[in-house]
């Protein structure tokens, strides 16, 4: 990769509220036992939305969120010139859930594929360009941000945005049963990531199992995919220079992305 | 923006019409339909109960089966694409797994909620369980990644496989594509109205809908520079769209399709109007089929019409994640054997679908570049570049 991208825009809203700044100091603590933390059902006007799915929903306001970010308006990513990548460890368990057990009978079987998530952003915005999804956690996550970054560098698109969004409540009961016993909750959240061509450099490689938790993770809980887009949130927050590094588990398997200057030179100072 | 091509260096697969790569071949050329009565899972509520059903995985994998059916196909496919390859004897901390599903372990899923909801049985439900199943048993220590672009999804792993050798991060990537036939996904397409009752016709004026099939398909990716002549050929170009139309129906104009396609050719290097062969998605859905054409028309210009085109989905059925897999290994084996395969059914073809489709019996002709074209759910266009070698 000859340029890494820089961050146009960041958008993040968890069930602790819109932004890395709602987050609390310890997950565990402001949960008071509670298991799930949902961000409920984020209704739009509109039929096209009356049967949109609740995390195709949540997509769309994280995009808005980073348009927000970047002070930039819809127009802004309208067309062939930007690819969207999507990630997600489950957050189309719930849909599918719905349709295996026959409730909530209007859910149309399209609607329990993953495609359906970035679709109703890319319908609903006219982005246009490139496309990807990927399934996993954390380390899925860092695997689209450099996709998103290899697309730039190619001179495919123009932009890339980084859409990651995961919901437990459908599934809650499941998510008890597979013997999760950390005592970290489970966080509803939607992050995206706007990037454009920049002039640091981005390293991904494969970490083994040496990476520790993300700092973040006590403040957080467990948001599986989005935990990388709140960290690199809360590193800009900051106000820090230089490389950030993002780190990322999941199923046994360690990822790590060394960003150096992912920050317009403007918004770092 | 020409890309390093990256060269495919072994493959292994399980289909409806041949669990390997001869037999897939060998009926590909002579017509052979995978098409039958869905035995494995109860169909008799549905609307259509037909299928590319694999009725019983011929090989026998080393040590203890894999529950999921579908980490079973793919363990077979792998099978064979140890036996020709190198795929042993490379560092396996130097080997990724890449690969594409639609569907990934869900009926995992469905059985865990109709029957025990074993935590097992639940964490193998979710879509990237399958790979990870396979890297353990391959014993890969490299990246593990699952993409699912819908039914564009073997040909969105194929090109982040070929990224991992570009990027120098590892040195081989085993990546396909995979998905079962299960009741989750036949009460879908039933729901949607777009399984036939009749044959698959792609392309045909009667043509009335598909039908699915169930596969894995599974390649070794290696950079060009690290072999001295790939088995099978190369990837050279790889292109994505969105439509941003519609949940479930394609662009009526094809427009996702086309900037993808011009994508992929601009990576490999070459013209439309360079192309030899053209592998459609081909799904047989009265939409689709005139999109494809149309799409396919604009690309690639004033030799659209002299250009042939196959679609292997009435063969097969659908395969979802595996379709753009084996449909990239169809186009090599033409260049290998000088041979086209038909395209079943197709006797009549639709006024809208004006392109020179290889139809009745295999076409004798050594295609060196081939175009592959992939949709999918959500407004996944995708399309791939192949150079086979002769």
């Amino acid at each position: 990769m000859k340029r890494a991208p820089r961050v146009r825009g960041l958008g993040f809203l968890s069930a602790w509220g819109r932004g890395t700044a709602a987050l609390p100091d310890d997950a565990r603590v402001a949960a008071a036992g509670r298991r799930v933390l949902s961000l409920g059902r984020l209704e739009r006007e509109g039929e096209r939305f009356r049967r949109a799915t609740r995390e195709g929903l949540l997509a769309l306001t994280a995009v808005e969120l980073a348009l927000d970010d970047a002070g930039a308006g819809r127009d802004a990513i309208a067309g062939p010139e930007t690819a969207l990548i999507y990630v997600t460890a489950g957050a189309y368990a719930a849909s599918n859930r719905r349709f295996i057990e026959g409730r909530g009978g209007s859910i149309r079987f399209a609607e329990t594929a993953p495609a359906v998530v970035p679709a109703e952003v890319s319908i609903e915005l006219g982005v246009a360009g490139p496309y990807a999804i990927f399934i996993g956690g954390a380390p899925a996550t860092l695997r689209a941000i450099w996709h998103g970054a290899l697309l730039l560098d190619a001179g495919v698109c123009e932009r890339a945005l980084v859409l990651a969004v995961e919901i437990f409540e459908e599934c809650a009961d499941l998510v008890a049963r597979m013997g999760r016993r950390t005592g970290i909750p489970l966080v509803e959240a939607a992050s995206c990531l706007w990037i454009e061509p920049g002039t640091g450099t981005l390293r991904i490689e494969s970490a083994g199992r040496g990476v520790p938790s993300s700092a973040i993770h006590r403040r957080l809980g467990e948001t599986l995919c989005c935990e990388p887009l709140a960290a690199l949130d809360l590193w800009r927050r900051r106000g820090a220079a230089g490389p950030v590094e993002l780190t990322g588990r999941w199923r046994g398997e360690c990822a790590r992305l060394v960003w150096t200057d992912p920050l317009p030179r403007e918004r770092a100072a | 923006m020409t890309a390093e091509r990256i060269a495919i260096d072994g493959a292994g697969v399980v289909t409806p019409i041949g669990q390997d790569l001869d037999a897939f071949w060998s009926a590909l050329v002579t017509g052979t339909s995978g098409i039958s009565a869905i035995e494995r899972f109860p169909v008799a509520d549905l609307r259509v109960g037909r299928g590319g059903e694999i009725k019983k995985l011929a090989r026998v994998t080393a040590g203890r089966p894999p529950r999921c059916r579908a980490t079973q196909l793919l363990v077979s496919a792998a099978e064979e694409l140890r036996a020709r390859s190198n795929l042993d004897s490379l560092d396996p901390a130097r080997v990724a797994v890449v690969l594409g599903t639609a569907l990934g372990g869900v009926e995992e899923g469905e059985q865990a909620l109709a029957e025990d909801a074993r935590p097992k049985r639940l964490r193998s439900a979710l879509y990237d369980a399958p790979a990870h199943g396979l890297s353990r048993r391959l014993g890969c220590r490299g990246a593990v990644i699952t993409v699912s672009t819908a039914c564009a999804s073997g040909a969105t792993a194929l090109a982040v496989g070929a990224d991992l050798l570009r990027s120098g991060e590892v040195d081989a990537v085993v990546a396909g594509g995979y998905d079962i036939l299960c009741r989750f996904v036949m009460r879908g397409f039933n729901a949607l109205r777009a399984l036939t009752r009749d044959e698959i016709r792609p392309f045909d004026r009667r043509r009335s809908g598909l039908l699915l099939g169930e596969a894995a398909a599974l390649v070794l990716l290696r950079r060009s520079s690290d072999v001295a002549a790939p088995q099978l050929g190369s990837l050279l170009g790889y292109g994505s769209a969105s439509d941003a139309f519609h949940i479930s129906a394609p662009d009526p104009e094809g427009r996702g399709l086309e900037r993808a396609t011009r994508t992929a050719l601009a990576q490999a290097g070459v013209t439309g109007g360079e192309i030899d062969f053209v592998s459609a998605h081909g799904t047989a859905t009265p939409l689709n089929d005139r999109v494809e054409t149309a799409a396919l028309k604009r690309v690639l210009e004033e030799r659209a019409q002299a250009i042939p085109v196959n679609s292997i989905k009435a063969s097969l059925g659908h395969t979802m994640g595996a379709a753009a897999v084996l449909e990239a290994l169809m186009c090599l084996l033409a260049s290998r054997h000088g041979l086209i395969p038909p395209t079943l059914n197709l006797e009549e073809p639709d006024s809208g679908c004006d392109l020179d489709y290889v139809q009745g019996s295999a076409r004798a002709t050594r295609p060196r570049l081939s175009l592959s074209t992939s949709l999918g759910f959500g407004g996944c266009n995708a399309a791939l570049v192949l150079e086979g070698v002769a």
